[in-house]
């Protein structure tokens, strides 16, 4: 696999978890509402959508509920199968928000700490029934129908290999090269000696870890294996920590974040296309140059390359992404989200200035379960089959971890959170090449163990995580002068 | 042959209630004292019950040397010890910085989440998510059999041994005898509560509440008046009503394990200087630190007691189950934190009492309702809670 | 004891227990038009009795009248829409949130606090949010905070926590302000000025009931004065009379008075 297609299914799941994360910023970043069974409107947004999707009778070992067939009844249109797929996700995000209302009715009005208790309560208790309940989704058997909207179109492409390389490849390389600029924006301030001696560092360090672990495991000897092995995850982990940095170094302007940056961006760059060069010169291998050049590009897609579905479905869920990112962004930058936020901080307050704060709780409880409905909906189409044990009380317990490390209360914190998140979760996963693979369970509890002991400093030495809580500015648009 | 009824569930919820109560205790003695709705709460029960395991069958777990392991009562013993130096240690290395810096009720909650995530995969990466069991004897149950016929109640107790049931004993009591006992438990358990709250002024403390001391022996004098009385059994062939209770010597062990540590906890925080200290800070923790109470020594004793407590639940869980895995807290925390919650967080005796109506309904629950409720048993300790919360959101009892 | 023909607040029989104690025991009040000073001695019951009035707090008994309609256990959000809005005793500042917007919260009626307006935002959105801007900008030059407009609330001193908390029911514009003792802690210009300001809003329709330990203060500024003690109206007057009963001296004022 290379290191692009790695890529672009760690992306999509980023950013179906920080759509996730989302709407819990907007009912505990914002709104200071402890909910711990966020992880049920995840799950009823999943169910939803693929259940007003799903055509009946597709499957003789599914006994729940008749799907609606949404996905289908627009087939005479073109697109129409994306056109059912909309209106079932719509449907879905809409189940989850009724569902939050009616548990938020008797619920929000508890103490902070009863309404978290409460809360994962009925998750866990609707999980159960979800799991228990076969006439209902197929219980523990799980849905294998899942529509895949637009699924049957892929790969697309013009029938000519050089006008599609032309097509996808140019705004592939454009995007890295724009990755690039930002980040060289970052570092230029620096001068040259102090950027290469960072670097210098940072390679030395790099190596040495790597030569540490190798020599210390003994069992992995073959240092062409664990290239291969390991480049994809550390790639991923060097372009997060590029990221990172070069936030820190924007935000703060400390040098040492800016070295960072540009050191972890230069791996980055010899990771992500030198191993594919030493490929093509050692054994004439192209393809891996290729994919993670023209990263939108698949040239072994189709007779002519083009478009793959997974590629598609990543931008799919990067604009349901940047959709939720602006709504969010628009309701807290409002009056309304300036009565959010006061509930959060003391609700006697708006309480007593006339707010209805029951109302504001539950409609942001309400939106916020929406957002989640709609990442469970795209988690489905995403995975292909769901069952009820992809949504345990841990999935709510790492959205809450990704927001704390990005910053609560900072819609763009929930999405560097989300990614620092997961590549400690799924990026250390490299790790495990270099264990016998029936630990495999071992390494992924230690890596929980870590994420639990980061969530722990973090509130203590960073609470408000790694960019704080964000600025406001209610836009009035035409001439309207903004808060000066 | 009689077949298991109510009498028998509401036996089982009884001993859930027992467990429950040693969880309920110590998080309600947390979430009072040191003010963390301890969310690791479920996850400490796991790390006592495991912490017996690396005793009593290293064998089992990877990192532990093998040296053959010690019965299970040695085991328990120790592993609950250790469990409690668990406790200081969260206090000492976790929560007591976060009280030194003012942290507000929801930084607490999400410490105490992570600080169960570290937990659980702690024991997950020690033994692994299988389930597991004690090294100890096996402990056949035995069936208590009521039968009511119309010259009285008649009992038999029968065993299964190597596949065969086999009768014990038999004996039997007339009307007469049957209504002398319950006439004579009822008027000791009244007297005796009488007199314990005859010289009560306003202000004595009673290390027992009278009102448990009358209960208690009530039961005593049941249980001594049923042995003595004892007569020649009826014939059970007309029995008009007839019912299976299924005990065990775990049941006795349970029920007197958690009564003796909760008498102690008792005496412990109304008979000592500490429990007084203790009790205060509960009350107004600025108010005691200037008093002179060592706040950081109250906080210290409170998690190390509550780490205890929860490695007594750990353990009695997972011998009574005769299942471990890693899961096993956290499907006590949702009842545990119902109990406290219900119990109304600054009373231990609340606690304790809704640990045993949460337990008790739990498994009546699942006796009365049809049989593919049974899986939905912490959805009823659940229900309960919320309908609480609702009514009545400061709990049954309030302050004791 | 003078009688208000025609009051704004009427409350009857108002009664509010914690466990055994009796913090408001069958307590009636009638409190008209202008400024009217609440005193009594410390646990009077006088916070209490906002807390009551104004939602905040479930009466175990009696009666509520704002305006002709029944208030009685209301929530507090709704009391304040039907124009009755208090401060608090100790101020209530939101720390995370700046004293602009701290302010900005304040005013009613702003469309921008309806969701829907949030996320279409009509032509009514705009007009409003520049008009609540001018108005806080202008509370906060009045009340002498505008140089901290854009510092955290949590930041303030406690004096100006107390004018963030009285600038915030201002800027409510409600018709009658249960004002818990706003002038504790305030340098005495500024106490001047803020007085001045309460009688500018008196002619201007708005009433006042004012909790004040300060008895010079009460003189000055009050038309009508009640006493509360120990959960109860003992008297009520004019200032004067009020100042020269026997009870209250005994209860409150002491004797060098
Ligand atoms: N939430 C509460 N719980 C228990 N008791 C309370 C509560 N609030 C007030 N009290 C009691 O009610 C009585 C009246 O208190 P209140 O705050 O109304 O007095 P006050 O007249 O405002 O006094 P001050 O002039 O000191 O502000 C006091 O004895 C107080 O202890
Ligand atoms: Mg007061």
């Amino acid at each position: 696999m290379a290191l692009a297609d790695f890529f672009i299914s760690l992306l999509t799941f980023v950013t179906i978890y920080s759509l996730f994360g989302l709407g819990l910023n907007v009912k505990f970043g914002f709104t200071g509402l402890i909910d711990f069974g966020h992880v049920a409107y995840f799950m009823i947004g999943a169910y939803v959508t693929v259940f007003v999707a799903m055509p009946a009778g597709l499957s003789e070992t599914y006994e729940g509920l008749t799907g609606l067939g949404l996905a289908t009844a627009f087939a005479g249109v073109p697109g129409g199968d994306l056109l059912g797929w909309l209106v079932a996700l719509v449907v879905g995000m809409a189940a989850a928000a009724l569902v939050s209302l009616l548990v938020g009715i008797p619920t929000i009005r508890l103490r902070e700490d009863y309404l978290a208790i409460t809360a994962l309560g009925i998750a866990t208790i609707l999980n159960a029934v979800f799991h228990n309940e076969r006439w209902l989704f197929n219980g523990a058997f799980g849905i294998r129908e899942v529509h895949e909207p637009l699924s049957g179109v892929f790969p697309i492409g013009t029938g000519s290999f050089q006008l599609n390389l032309l097509l996808f490849g140019l705004p592939s390389v454009a995007i890295l090269g724009y990755a690039a600029y930002r980040t060289a924006k970052v570092v230029r301030p620096l001068g040259v000696r102090p950027a290469l001696l960072g670097t210098g560092a940072t390679l030395a360090l790099a190596g040495s870890v790597v030569f540490v672990i190798t020599t210390m495991t003994g069992l992995v000897v073959d240092l062409g294996v664990l290239a291969l092995n390991v480049d994809n995850t550390i790639a991923f982990v060097l372009l997060v920590g590029s990221v990172v940095a070069g936030r820190a170094a924007l935000t703060e302007t400390d040098h040492i974040g800016a070295l960072l940056a540009l050191a972890s961006a230069l791996l980055f760059t010899l990771w992500y296309l030198g191993q594919p060069l030493v490929a093509l010169v050692a054994d004439g291998e192209t393809a891996d140059l290729l994919l993670n050049l023209f990263w939108l590009y698949d040239a072994t897609a189709g007779s002519a390359g083009g478009l793959d579905y997974d590629r598609f479905f990543f931008l799919f869920t990067l604009a349901f992404l940047v959709g939720a990112y602006l709504w969010v962004e628009r309701t807290v930058n409002s009056p309304y989200g300036r009565v959010l936020r006061a509930v959060r901080e003391d609700e006697s307050v708006p309480e007593a200035l006339g707010k209805p704060t029951f109302r504001y709780k539950i409609q942001s409880l309400m939106f916020g379960s929406a957002l989640a409905g709609a990442a469970g909906g795209l988690w489905a189409a995403n995975i292909g089959f769901i069952d009820p044990t992809q949504f345990a009380s841990t999935v709510t317990f790492f959205a809450y971890t990704a927001v704390i490390i990005g910053g609560t209360a900072n819609n763009r914190g929930v999405v560097l959170g989300t990614a620092v998140f997961w590549v400690i979760n799924s990026g250390t996963r490299f790790l495990d090449d270099f264990f016998p693979s029936e630990y495999a369970q071992q390494l992924a509890a230690l890596r929980l163990i870590l994420i639990g002991a980061l969530l722990i400093v973090i509130l203590y030495y960073r609470p408000e995580g790694m960019l704080g809580e964000q600025d406001y500015d209610i836009n009035l648009g035409r001439g309207g002068a903004s808060d000066d | 042959m009689a077949s298991a009824g109510l009498l028998d569930a509401l036996l089982q919820g009884l001993i859930t209630g027992m467990i429950i109560a040693a969880g309920a205790l110590g998080l309600s003695l947390i979430y009072s004292i040191a003010e963390v709705p301890n969310f690791a709460h479920g996850d400490m029960i796991t790390i006592g019950a495991y912490l017996a395991l690396a005793l009593n069958k290293p064998g089992a777990i990877p990192f532990v040397p093998e040296f053959g392991g010690l019965p299970l009562i040695a085991a328990g013993v120790l592993g609950v010890a250790v469990a409690g130096s668990t406790g200081a240690i969260y206090e000492v290395a976790i929560f007591r910085r976060f009280r030194s810096k003012g942290a507000d009720l929801i930084t607490m909650v999400i410490v105490s989440l992570g600080l169960a995530l570290v937990l659980r995969n702690v024991v997950l990466f020690l033994v692994g998510s299988g389930n597991i069991n004690y090294d100890t004897e096996r402990v056949t149950n035995t069936n208590v059999e009521l039968y009511l016929t119309g010259n009285g109640l008649s009992v038999q107790t029968v065993q299964r041994q190597a596949g065969d049931l086999v009768t014990l004993g038999e004996w039997g009591y007339g009307w007469l005898s049957l209504l002398a006992i319950v006439v004579v438990a009822a008027a000791v358990g009244v007297g005796v509560y009488r007199w314990r709250s005859d010289d009560a002024s306003f202000e004595t403390v009673h290390l027992v509440s009278p009102r448990v001391f009358g209960v208690a022996s009530g039961i005593v004098a049941l249980a001594a008046l049923a042995t003595v009385l004892q007569g020649a059994p009826h014939t059970i062939d007309a029995a008009v009503w007839s019912t299976s209770v299924g005990v065990s010597i775990k049941y006795g062990v349970i029920i007197g394990l958690t009564l003796v540590t909760m008498l102690a906890m008792n005496l412990l925080l109304k008979g000592t200087k500490t429990g007084r200290a203790m009790r205060a800070t509960a009350d107004n923790m600025a108010l005691a630190e200037i008093r002179g109470v060592n706040i950081n020594r109250v906080q210290l004793v409170v998690w190390v007691l509550a780490a205890l407590l929860t490695a007594l639940a750990g353990v009695l869980t997972g011998w009574f189950a005769s299942n471990l895995n890693p899961n096993m807290g956290f499907s006590l925390l949702l009842p545990i934190f119902a109990a406290v919650i219900m119990g109304g967080i600054t009373s231990p005796y609340g606690a304790v009492l809704a640990s045993l109506i949460i337990g008790v309904s739990m498994d009546v629950g699942v006796f009365l309702l049809p049989a593919e409720f049974a899986t939905y048993r912490t959805a009823i300790a659940f229900v309960i809670l919320i309908g609480v919360l609702l009514v009545k959101p400061e709990g049954l009892w309030g302050d004791v | 004891m003078t009688e208000i023909h025609n009051p704004i607040l009427d409350v009857q029989g108002l009664e509010k227990h914690f466990g055994g104690i009796t913090a408001i025991g069958g307590l009636d009040m009638r409190v008209g038009e202008g400024i009217t000073g609440l005193i009594g001695p410390n646990g009077a019951g006088k916070t209490t009795f906002f807390n009551c009035v104004t939602g905040a707090l479930t009466p175990d008994a009696g009666r509520v009248e704002f305006a002709d309609g029944d208030i009685t256990g209301k929530r507090p959000s709704a009391v304040a829409q039907e124009g009755l809005v208090r401060t608090f005793q100790i101020p209530r500042e939101l720390p995370e949130m700046t004293v602009r917007e701290n302010l900005q919260l304040a005013p009613r009626g702003q469309s921008g606090e309806r969701l829907t307006q949030a996320w279409l935002r009509g032509d009514e959105f705009a007009t409003d949010e520049v008009r609540v801007r001018e108005k806080a900008t202008e509370m906060a030059e009045f009340l002498e905070i505008d140089h901290v407009l854009d510092a955290k609330a949590g930041t303030l001193s406690g004096g100006q926590r107390k004018l963030l908390e009285l600038a915030r029911v201002l800027l409510t514009e409600p018709d009658m302000i249960l004002l818990d003792e706003p002038l504790a802690g305030v340098n005495p210009t500024l106490e001047q000025k803020i007085l001045d300001r309460i009688h500018d809003l008196e002619s201007q329709g708005y009433s006042f009931l004012f909790i004040e330990h300060d008895i010079d203060v009460i003189m000055e500024t009050c038309e009508r004065v009640v006493v509360m003690h120990q959960g109860q109206v003992l008297t009520s007057g004019e200032p004067a009379d009020v100042k020269s009963d026997d009870r209250v001296i005994e209860a409150y004022l002491g004797e060098e008075v």
